[in-house]
């Protein structure tokens, strides 16, 4: 399997960045792994990331509730990207409110990237499949 | 010869006879006839002398046979009638007298026949026939029985129907006491007693509506009348009559119970009642209408319109209602309609109009009812604002269940992993890693608990009492606390709040709330400007408003206005943040039913407005 150039977690929980980082890296499946702590920081990053030729990664773990920019407010701004391929978003949450299970339906209706909702806790043997590039 | 001779003579004299007179022969034939008979009897004159009297007279003749052959054999006369009927239809009756016709020598000739018209009296006789029965059929079918009593004789003479309305025997012989002793003991027998007494004494008349006793011990009720009969002057006694009413008395008993019972229920409904005419005057109304419009009396309103009692806008459009109801004879039913009176006493009503149609199909009035449901309007009102509260509340419940779950869930995920990890990992190190992350998570728990601790505690508390507090010195009290924290920061507070102001707080909730917007202010303050934070405050109608304006960085409040004072949201990229301040500031708050508000302007600062509920 050829290897993902780049994979990026957004999530204000030093812990749970640490897990994925560490279920990916056993995977060994990526060369980069990126890590922002809130939405603003991530689509920042990436939009330098695209000014810079570098492109986006190709699969993103996105947390819902984060400090300055939330998971719906980055996916606002990053649906909005002129990006012609399709980038794989995990929102991953341990939130149980219907709303955020709406608010998914909603924006998987307005993109063509590939949007999967998976409630908290991660475990090693999902990872291999929600890390497959959309 | 000779006869003829003296038949011509006698004929003269017989002709002008002024009664109708008629001579027959024994064999019944005609010889002289006065001009008054064949006038009497429509009869041919030429065509009468020599004729039978029965071809003359038909079968009416026949009758009188016997007493004529009786007066030929010399028994003396008799009479009996005849009738006919005249040319222009009437019946004529007569009365013919026989008597036998002596010649100059004693020796009976014939009959003579003298006919007195008696129709007169023959109809008269008739006449009173017909008013005996009537009057007996009257009596009968009014029950009016008489009765007559001989002053003189002090005989009683009673009528079968006076009898049969004491329901006495046909044979029962009354006198003048035991009358009276029928009429029931008391008033009834007392008036009787004295009009007879009057009567007799004084001549005057009577009649009244009394309570009779029958024979049979049944109560009735009669109108016993009478008048005294005088003759020359002299008192010769009394007659009257007496009529048994008993029927009519009771059916108009039951007449006026009925009304006083139809009455008293329209009267006693808890609705307003009346009946308009076609002019939208009213023409009955009931008690609660009276008291509505503020009458003391029905009179006061009939006759009236509604533009008597309203503005001439409400009334018209009470009117147009009624017209409407009028020409159309559909009812209206249960309209829930607003009546204002000229005070501004409005009222809620659930209002009918019903036309009233006479025989003929036409409108000729409506009957209105209204009941008030202001009182159940306002239930509703209030129920309605009790639900809207319920579900508030209800919504911030499940709000914060969801915060508590996610919260809880985000920790366990972590420890779930983590323990998956350690589990697993050989590495030391990295089971050191591991470990410190754990303790991390735990951590994480263990304030997370805290936190929710104290928004529940705020929710449980609410029924602290709430204190008149001096703000300034609040305000005071808190810097002071602050101070170190403050001098760290060169923060400065500006108080310019009045020094008599007071405002009506659980004072522990408001030491937080200034402690917290202070701490922010401080905390998010713009790194190239010193913090200042000015304190003021005002009386609005029901709330005191405390405005606390800082300085520092500013919230873009487009971006973040719905997350402000939601748990764990932060908005600045600083470590110091924890998203649990506001949301327990906000929570205090509204425990005391006050609310905040928030304006700012990303760079320029901050102002949070407090209103604390001068009300409840």
């Amino acid at each position: 399997m050829k290897k993902l150039k780049e994979i990026s977690i957004i999530d204000d929980d030093p812990i749970t960045i640490f897990g994925i980082k560490k279920m990916l890296d056993s995977l060994d499946i990526c060369n980069t792994i990126t890590t922002y702590h809130n939405g603003k920081l991530a689509i920042d990053g990436i939009r330098k990331g695209i000014a810079a030729g570098k492109g986006v990664p190709e699969i993103l773990f996105l947390d819902i509730n984060m400090p300055i920019m939330d998971g719906w407010q980055f996916l606002e701004e990053f649906i909005a990207l002129p990006l012609e391929q399709a980038v794989r978003i995990n929102i991953v949450t341990s939130s149980i409110d219907p709303a955020d299970l709406q608010n998914w339906e909603f924006y998987k209706t307005k993109t063509h990237h590939h949007l999967d909702f998976i409630n908290k806790p991660i475990r090693l043997k999902d990872i291999a499949e929600i890390t497959t590039a959309a | 010869m000779v006869k003829e001779t003296r038949t011509t003579t006698n004929n003269y004299l017989i002709k002008q006879l002024p009664k109708a007179t008629a001579f027959i022969n024994p064999a019944f034939e005609l010889v002289y006839v006065s001009d008054r008979w064949i006038a009497d009897f429509e009869l041919e004159k030429s065509n009468v002398i020599g004729q039978s009297i029965f071809e003359l007279f038909g079968d009416g003749a026949t009758e009188h046979l016997k007493s004529l052959e009786a007066c030929l054999t010399g028994e003396g006369g008799s009479s009996s009638n005849y009738s006919f009927t005249d040319s222009e239809g009437r019946e004529r009756w007569f009365e013919w007298s026989h008597i036998p016709w002596y010649d100059d020598h004693e020796n009976i000739i014939g009959v003579i026949i003298q006919a007195d018209e008696i129709t007169r009296q023959v109809q008269d006789h008739e006449q009173l026939e017909k008013l005996e029965m009537l009057l007996n059929q009257k009596s009968t079918i009014a029950k009016i029985g008489s009765w007559e009593y001989d002053v003189i004789n002090q005989r009683l003479r009673w009528s079968s129907m006076t009898r049969q309305i004491h329901g006495v025997p046909k044979d029962f012989e009354p006198d003048l006491d035991t009358a009276l002793e029928f009429y029931k003991e008391g008033f009834s027998r007392n008036t009787i007693s004295m009009a007879v007494f009057k009567a007799l004494e004084e001549g005057i008349t009577w009649s009244e509506k009394l309570q009779l006793i029958t024979a049979q011990g049944k109560e009735i009720w009669v109108i016993a009348a009478g008048k005294p009969l005088y003759k020359d002057g002299i008192l010769q006694g009394l007659i009257g009559t007496i009529q048994d009413i008993t029927d009519h008395v009771r059916s108009e008993i039951k007449i006026r119970e009925s009304e006083n019972l139809l009455r008293t229920v329209v009267d006693n409904l808890p609705l307003n009642v009346y009946i308009k005419d076609l002019e939208s005057r009213k023409i009955l109304v009931n008690r609660w209408e009276c008291e509505f419009l503020g009458v003391k009396d029905a009179s006061d309103l009939l006759g009236k319109t509604d533009f008597d009692f309203y503005d001439k806008k409400m009334a018209q459009v009470f009117r147009e209602e009624d017209l409407s109801v009028l020409n159309s004879l559909t009812p209206i039913l249960g309209k829930e309609s607003l009546n204002v009176k000229p005070d501004g006493t409005i009222t809620t009503f659930l209002s009918s109009k019903i036309p009233l149609m006479g025989t003929d199909g036409k409108a000729f009035g409506l009957l209105g009812i209204s009941m008030d449901i202001s009182n159940l309007k306002k239930q509703e009102a209030e129920l309605r604002d009790l639900i809207n509260v319920t579900s508030l509340q209800n919504k911030k419940l499940v709000n914060f269940a969801h915060i508590v779950s996610h919260n809880l869930r985000s920790h366990t995920a972590n420890f779930s992993m983590l323990l998956e990890f350690l589990v697993t990992e050989k590495d030391a190190a990295e089971r050191k890693k591991i470990i410190e992350m754990l303790t991390m998570a735990s951590d994480n728990l263990l304030e997370t608990m805290e936190n929710l601790n104290e928004v529940v505690s705020i929710s449980t508390n609410s029924g602290q009492k709430k204190k008149a507090v001096n703000l300034t010195e609040a305000i005071g009290a808190v810097t002071h606390n602050l101070s170190a924290f403050l001098n760290t920061h060169k923060a400065k507070v500006i108080n310019q709040v009045a020094a008599a102001t007071r405002v009506n707080v659980i004072p522990a909730y408001l030491d937080n709330i200034l402690t917290n917007i202070i701490t922010n202010a401080v905390k998010f303050r713009d790194p190239s400007r010193p913090p200042v934070i000015t304190i003021s405050a005002e009386k609005l109608e029901h709330y005191t408003l405390l405005k606390i304006t800082d300085n520092g960085l500013g919230i873009d409040l487009e971006k973040h206005k719905d997350k402000l004072f939601g748990m764990y949201k932060t908005f600045h990229d600083n470590p110091e943040a924890r998203g649990i301040g506001l949301y327990i500031t906000k929570n205090q708050i509204e425990a005391m039913e006050g609310k905040i508000s928030v304006d700012s302007t990303v760079g320029k600062g901050s102002t949070f407005n407090i209103y604390f509920n001068e009300k409840a």
